[in-house]
């Protein structure tokens, strides 16, 4: 009876506690940022907090739950972004008249061309949420398509052969992004026409809350989708792919279906990434960026913890604006050296994941193993054993 | 020698012996190294700070590059490496282990340039290693002595591996380290060696590749993909196989990208990295095993008669 009060109630006593405990950390950061530097600063932090947040749940949801060794994040992200700079603003361009070619990307053209649309957009509220949502729908929408593309030649791939080679596609595309001057202006960039000039005066806000709601959404999302029949065969493939196999799952399709969805979600990040900053350049997308620092928040966090992603994300954000902001006051030292301490951004990232790796594998929020019955089940099951009465090999599996 | 085929002779020697790195690190303790991008950096920065404080040809500082990057391997071996090996730690928990030790060394490398251009009055943000070369034949020094230096290093590490007592103990451990471990074998310190020569490698081959190419504190981080496509080419099961597989895509890379400029122009040069990608995807897709998968004992057996197996 003890080993079975054991095992059901330990992970359920345990958790939440760490999960409010860094939950208050963060929020005493934010509040302290908030009365030392003021409003902006904060702002902005929320806004990389909630892009980053959706753009690691998204690589927790392939890594974490399904056991892909995702290291193309940057691809998907950059699908999202692209597709955000490439077809909406042409498609608003083919409307009013505007060229919208092969020229709509020409630095020339488009930086007095953005401004007209903006107008028109600044004009209209309904057409502002059309056309924010249109763009959303175009990222998902490419963001799917080349996970799918991605999931094709590599899904049958073992571990590290999948990781690099998903790597490798995803520098490809930052160059094609770069050279090919007609997608998103090569080295120039495009500016991308902004649906929040509509609310003057607050723009800056009115975007920390959209962002903040997609965020929620995704991560309402997420919850769900893994506590689902569907979540349950992903992490029975993550568990044992042999296994999975043998009570009938077919792995690759299961595989495929986690990389598209990842990658629909983690393209709405690099989307909603574009439409924030204005303008999309491709050298802004790095591998190290889009790729390395969100598995630094997800191993923070904890692998396969959604709560723990967005905590790690929250955690890791501030702590790096931190160092950017107190670097003259903390690392004076630095500066008589005639050494800019902003390079103590890698180092963080890699003393986090060092650290994480060696003392904390599970993260701050460890994955919460849930028994696949209901507790009260599990429980009769351990004390009173299996009747002879009741056969309980009837019910057939999943 | 034609200037693309000399720029690609440094390169491809560059890519061989990191991607023999990659592999060997890979075979004796699962770990795939990203730390080799700055590993190469370091590398690159050992010479050029010789040259630029002391002068004199940059092949003097070859060996203390190649010290210097044992010093990193060791340090990754005895500071993260051997905990998570004796912990028995996942694959992609080695890798990403060394993406960590790979970021900080990368934030060392940027204060260390802002130390030589602050202090020093140096510029070593963007550098020409090319200026300390001489000639010699008519062509770039470094297209004839860097591929005679990768072979002489391969040479002896064969020789190593083949003829030496520890040598020999070091491929019974990667073969099957249980076995090793049972008839007496030290598998430590056959892992420290590893990461030693592994970290050697890498160090050399940055310090080749940046004759060849701008030198920059990311100079690794923007190369790392290619060199993982050569360990993955040669099939990340022998280390004679990455060796090859680094050549062929630092050697592909060169000629195609002269081959596609000259037909269709220099926007090609863009898309360079394309090259050694679709090598690596052809290769993943026909021959999973990689070059080294290829029975070449069993193709070249049957041309000249002998038994395949026995000397393998």
């Amino acid at each position: 009876m003890t080993g079975a009060e054991g095992f059901i109630s330990k992970p359920k006593g345990f958790l939440p506690r760490r999960e409010i405990m860094v939950a208050i950390i963060v929020l005493a950061l934010l509040i302290f940022l908030l009365m030392n530097r003021g409003m902006p600063l904060v702002l902005t932090i929320l806004i990389q907090i909630a892009i980053f947040a959706i753009i690691t749940m998204s690589l927790n949801f392939e890594v974490g739950y399904t056991g892909i060794p995702q290291f193309g994040r940057v691809l998907a992200v950059i699908a999202g972004a692209f597709a955000v700079g490439a077809i909406p603003g042409r498609l608003l361009a083919m409307f009013m008249g505007l060229p919208w070619g092969a020229s709509y990307a020409n630095n020339a053209v488009n930086y007095k061309l953005v401004p007209q649309l903006n107008e028109v957009l600044a004009g209209s509220w309904l057409l502002s949420v059309g056309f924010l949502l249109l763009c959303l729908l175009m990222a998902a929408a490419c963001g799917a398509g080349i996970g799918w593309l991605m999931s094709r030649p590599a899904i049958r791939l073992k571990e590290a052969y999948l990781g690099i080679s998903m790597l490798a596609f995803g520098d490809f595309a930052m160059w094609v992004g770069h050279n090919w001057e007609p997608l998103v202006g090569g080295s120039t960039g495009v500016y991308v026409p902004d649906p929040f000039r509509v609310v003057y005066g607050a723009r800056f806000q009115v975007v920390v809350i959209t962002i903040f709601v997609f965020a929620l959404l995704i991560y309402l999302f997420i919850n769900k989708l893994v506590k689902s029949p569907f979540g349950r065969s992903l992490k029975m493939v993550r568990d044992n792919d042999v296994s999975a196999a043998a009570a009938g799952k077919d792995i690759v399709k299961i595989r495929t279906q986690s990389l598209v969805v990842g990658a629909a979600l983690a393209a709405v990040g690099g989307g909603l990434w574009v439409i924030y900053t204005g303008t999309v350049t491709a050298f802004g997308f790095s591998r190290l960026v889009f790729t390395f620092w969100p598995w630094a928040f997800m191993m923070l966090g904890g692998i396969g913890s959604n709560t723990g992603v967005v905590l790690g994300v929250s955690l890791l954000q501030i702590l790096r604006t931190m160092i950017t902001t107190y670097r003259f006051q903390l690392f004076g030292f630095l500066i008589a050296w005639k050494i800019d301490p902003i390079h103590l951004d890698h180092m963080l990232l890699g003393v986090v994941i060092v650290v994480v790796v060696l003392f904390l594998p599970h993260g701050l929020v460890p994955e919460n193993v849930e028994p696949v019955l209901p507790a009260n089940r599990v429980r009769r099951v351990i004390t009173d054993g299996l009747e002879p009465s009741k056969p309980a090999v009837n019910r057939p599996l999943s | 020698m034609a200037p693309w085929l000399a720029s690609g002779f440094i390169y491809a020697s560059a890519l061989a012996l990191t991607a023999g790195g990659i592999t060997l690190l890979y075979m004796s303790t699962r770990t795939f190294n990203f730390a080799h991008a700055s590993m190469a950096t370091c590398g690159f920065y050992v010479v050029y700070t010789g040259c630029a404080l002391y002068g004199g040809a940059p092949y003097r500082y070859l060996p203390l590059a190649f010290l210097f990057g044992a010093l990193l391997g060791v340090i990754c071996y005895f500071g993260l490496n051997r905990h998570l090996l004796r912990r028995g730690a996942a694959e992609i928990t080695l890798m990403m282990s060394t993406l960590g030790y790979d970021l900080i060394l990368l934030s060392v490398i940027q204060m260390y340039c802002d130390y030589l251009t602050f202090g020093l009055r140096l510029y070593p943000r963007r550098v020409s290693m090319s200026v300390y070369d001489f000639e010699l034949f008519g062509t770039k020094a470094a297209s004839i002595i860097l591929p005679l230096i990768a072979i002489v290093f391969i040479t002896a590490l064969h020789l190593f591996l083949v003829k030496t007592k520890f040598g020999v103990a070091m491929r019974a451990t990667i073969e099957n380290p249980v076995l090793a471990g049972a008839s007496g074998i030290n598998s430590d310190r056959v892992y420290m060696t590893s990461w030693i020569i592994g970290g050697g490698m890498a160090s050399l081959g940055g310090a080749a590749m940046a004759m060849a190419m701008t030198g920059t504190p990311v100079m690794g981080m923007t190369t790392i993909p290619f060199m993982f496509a050569g360990a993955i080419l040669g099939g990340l099961h022998s280390l004679y196989g990455g060796i090859l597989g680094g050549f062929v895509v630092g050697m592909a890379e060169y000629a195609g990208v002269f081959a596609l400029s000259k037909q269709f122009g220099p926007w090609v040069l863009g898309y360079r990295m394309g090259i050694p990608l679709l090598l690596m995807v052809f290769i993943m897709l026909v021959f999973p095993r990689g070059l080294a998968g290829i029975p070449w004992a069993a193709l070249f057996g049957r041309l000249t008669g002998k038994k395949r197996g026995v000397s393998a």
